[in-house]
């Protein structure tokens, strides 16, 4: 066991600080031209455009310390615009069950950020429970298409998407997780309707997705029908990793302490106020082991090729860090705390409530807090429940 | 970054684990702490021929030249079965002083006798003012002739009553507090003066309160420099720190286990208590404040091992979750035992009693999460 970066890692945490600064945006840049060009660059570096998918497929192929790092020092700097549906989510499965054909058609495309993909997974009435979904596709009688009939909801981006990953049901075998077919189709097409929900912090974000009579051929189909529950199960794993945001969290909670610092109490700051700064001590002792938690995950992946159930810890415990930061920074904002975006109190205190209230969320997407329990009760801990 | 062990840290792990399952079952443990003096003489001498007495000392010394990372790895298995044998008070802390800050004659007169276990050391360094402050030291040490007298008393000294020398941290310059003037002394047990009041603890071990009444040493019996004692003496509490912060991992370990195990086979309500999802979540909990302090117990140790700037600061963030994740670890195993579970036929009150006395050693949560924000 060593804590120690390697020469070569250290050799590699520089190379990717001279990455970033020269490949840093320029204020007064056209953005777009800027975003390609990062994304061209980083493409030429051996792969630093998809720094999770595997070798094979064009990525880097880095040990977990590389991954370390890059998490590390990626967020400290402003890298461009980016979602995670194609790249992070559409891709492993792509990968790993959709055939030859549709991995040259789609993933050229995911990786050059020319297409936005959404994903079609809870239901109005399907959210925790979300193998109990009914929107139906129906096979054609000469085999060739898919007719999808139902509603999607609390669709990230959808009202951006090109493209939607959705999860139909085909058949009805009694055995919920059964007879789930995994489609793909364009988002931009007649049949398709999206309507926005405005959440608690006042973002558009998520949508309903009214799908009617949409036709879709059979190649658009990921691996056998009625299995899609199965590449469904893997991909969540990888959203879950993502979830965890660790990094990000480090970054904003050296924000929290500066912000807490400039609120002046007396001769002193709010940082010195005992009950605040225990506070904040005791959520930086819990970020300090998970950042550790998620190292060992990855060691133990990299010795065992998959990732394994620990991912639910990393979203467990990621998710309620990020909500006790941006809690926090509330809190910082005092009588300011009302106020959302108005030109009002510290600068800092003026989005606080806004991240606040969509932190929220955290713990109900991508598998609520609840459910991720459930989880590792029956993965890690090995309890078979016969309630259900 | 590597967090595999190497061959012959695996080999440790493997014969420690070993010696825990052959020895330490809750029947043996009772046998060894209900008789005297309190731990086993026979397996001190196993542990001396295994080769673990030698871990954290130079190979100069006669020591196996390991780090902090071998005593990790033997504490937690430690953990598992809640060894009494006075590994930490005579190797981790005692033997930890003696390696810093022993002189080469009083190195070489007593590391040998360490290392085949027939000294052993006791650290008095706690007071009854001090609470967890190591530098609140108001006892004594005067210059006098070619020698220092030494006046005051410690509290809860682990394995005094067995121990062939005591370590003393005494003041010799300074105010009650200051870092500075603190000097430690390595003093016979058996030095005139001496008075102790032995007794059990409440999980399992002994300590004794000790008094210091004009105790006569000469200028060899001091560790490191005279007035500048402190430094050691936060190195070895946090050596002291570590390890014990790696036996509660180890006990946490079968905490939470054994309540996985009760609870999928205790009937009630026509079910076992596993089905109740109330439950499961409570163990799911459980489990993952285990693997947040086993992720902290790796920082801390392996940073403190590569002298890492920032040990200091993750250690104090250890021995703070250690406090706040082991007690609740250790309470809701009890719970989730129900009545069983506060009974001595089970093991799961023996690891709480031993998980709550560890957060009273070197500094609770409070204290540390204290420090770790200053």
């Amino acid at each position: 066991m060593d804590i120690d970066l390697s020469p070569d890692d250290l050799k590699f945490r520089a190379e990717v600080r001279e990455f970033l600064s020269s490949s840093a945006y320029k204020p007064g840049a056209d953005y777009g031209k800027w975003r390609d060009e990062w994304f061209a660059k980083a493409k030429a570096k051996g792969g630093w455009d998809v720094p999770k998918w595997p070798k094979e497929f064009g990525g880097p192929g880095w040990t977990p310390t590389q991954h370390y790092i890059w998490e590390q020092e990626t967020a400290q700097a402003t890298l461009p615009w980016d979602m995670p549906f194609g790249i992070g989510m559409l891709a492993p499965i792509l990968m790993g069950y959709g055939s030859k054909e549709q991995q040259e058609r789609f993933l050229p495309d995911i990786r050059a950020r020319k297409v936005n993909w959404c994903q079609g997974y809870s239901e109005p009435g399907a959210g925790s429970d979300l193998a109990s979904l009914k929107t139906k596709a129906v096979l054609s009688e000469d085999g060739k298409y898919y007719t999808v009939n139902g509603t999607k909801i609390w669709t990230t981006a959808a009202h951006m998407a090109d493209w939607i990953f959705c999860l139909t049901r085909t058949q009805d075998t009694g055995v919920r997780q059964e007879g789930i077919t995994f489609l793909l189709f364009p988002m931009k097409q007649p049949g398709i309707e999206v309507k926005p929900i405005i959440t608690l912090g006042g973002a558009h974000s998520v949508n309903t997705v009214y799908i009617t009579d949409v036709k879709v051929p059979v190649e658009n189909r990921i691996g056998e029908e009625g299995k899609g529950w199965t590449y469904a199960k893997g991909l969540l794993q990888h959203e879950r990793t993502g979830l965890a945001g660790i990094s990000r969290s480090l970054v904003a909670l050296e924000k929290l302490k500066e912000h807490a610092a400039s609120v002046k109490r007396g001769n002193a700051t709010l940082m010195d106020e005992p009950a605040f700064r225990a506070k904040v001590a005791a959520l930086e002792v819990d970020l300090m082991a998970l950042e550790f938690t998620e190292l060992r995950s990855l060691a133990a992946a990299a010795k065992g090729g998959a990732l394994g159930p620990e991912s639910s810890i990393m979203k467990l415990k990621g998710t309620e860090i990020q909500q006790r930061i941006a809690k926090l920074t509330v809190e910082a904002g005092g009588i300011y705390a009302a106020g959302w975006g108005m030109p009002i109190g510290a600068k800092f205190a003026r989005g606080g409530m806004a991240s606040y209230l969509a932190s929220r969320a955290y713990t109900i997407y991508g598998g609520a807090s609840e459910v991720q329990k459930d989880v590792i009760a029956k993965n890690v801990l090995g309890i078979r429940s016969s309630q259900k | 970054m590597n967090f595999n062990y190497t061959d012959e840290q695996q080999l440790l792990s493997d014969s420690v684990e070993r010696f825990v399952a052959e020895n330490y079952d809750l029947e043996a443990r009772k046998k060894i702490v209900d008789g005297e003096p309190g731990f086993s003489r026979e397996h001190w001498r196993s542990m001396a021929e295994l080769g673990w007495l030698a871990l954290p000392f130079a190979e100069a010394d006669g020591g196996f030249g390991g780090t902090q990372v071998e005593t990790m790895i033997l504490m937690e298995s430690f953990g598992k079965g809640l060894v009494v044998e006075p590994y930490v008070a005579s190797i981790v802390l005692g033997g930890g002083a003696l390696r810093r800050g022993g002189s080469k004659a009083l190195k070489e007169k007593l590391m040998p006798g360490v290392i085949d276990g027939s000294v052993q050391l006791a650290f008095a360094y706690a007071e009854e003012q001090a609470r967890f402050d190591l530098e609140d030291v108001v006892t004594a040490a005067k210059a006098d002739g070619d020698g220092f007298v030494i006046n005051g008393a410690k509290s809860v000294v682990q394995n005094a009553a067995t121990a062939t020398h005591i370590v003393v941290s005494a003041r010799t310059s300074g105010g009650q507090v200051d870092t500075n003037g603190i000097t430690l002394f390595l003093v016979d047990a058996k030095a005139d003066g001496i008075e102790r009041y032995d007794y059990p603890t409440v999980d399992g071990l002994r300590a004794s309160e000790v008094k210091f009444k004009n105790v006569r040493v000469g200028k060899d019996a001091v560790l490191g420099d005279v007035g500048k004692g402190f430094e050691i003496l936060n190195a070895v509490a946090n050596d002291g720190i570590l390890a014990l912060s790696a036996e509660a991992v180890g006990a946490m370990e079968v905490l939470y286990k054994d309540t996985v195990a009760y609870t999928q086979e205790r009937q009630q309500f026509g079910h076992p208590l596993s089905d109740f999802q109330v439950l499961q979540h409570r163990m799911v909990e459980m489990f993952m404040e285990y693997e947040q302090c086993k992720s902290l117990l790796y920082r801390a140790t392996m940073e403190t091992a590569n002298d890492s700037p920032t040990a200091q600061r993750t250690i104090h963030a250890l021995k703070h979750l250690v406090g706040r994740a082991g007690i609740f670890v250790a309470e809701n195993a009890v719970q989730l035992h129900g009545g069983m579970g506060m009974t001595e036929e089970l093991r799961i009150g023996h690891y709480f009693k031993r998980i709550v006395v560890i957060d009273s050693v070197f500094g609770n949560t409070d204290h540390h999460l204290k420090k770790f924000a200053a």
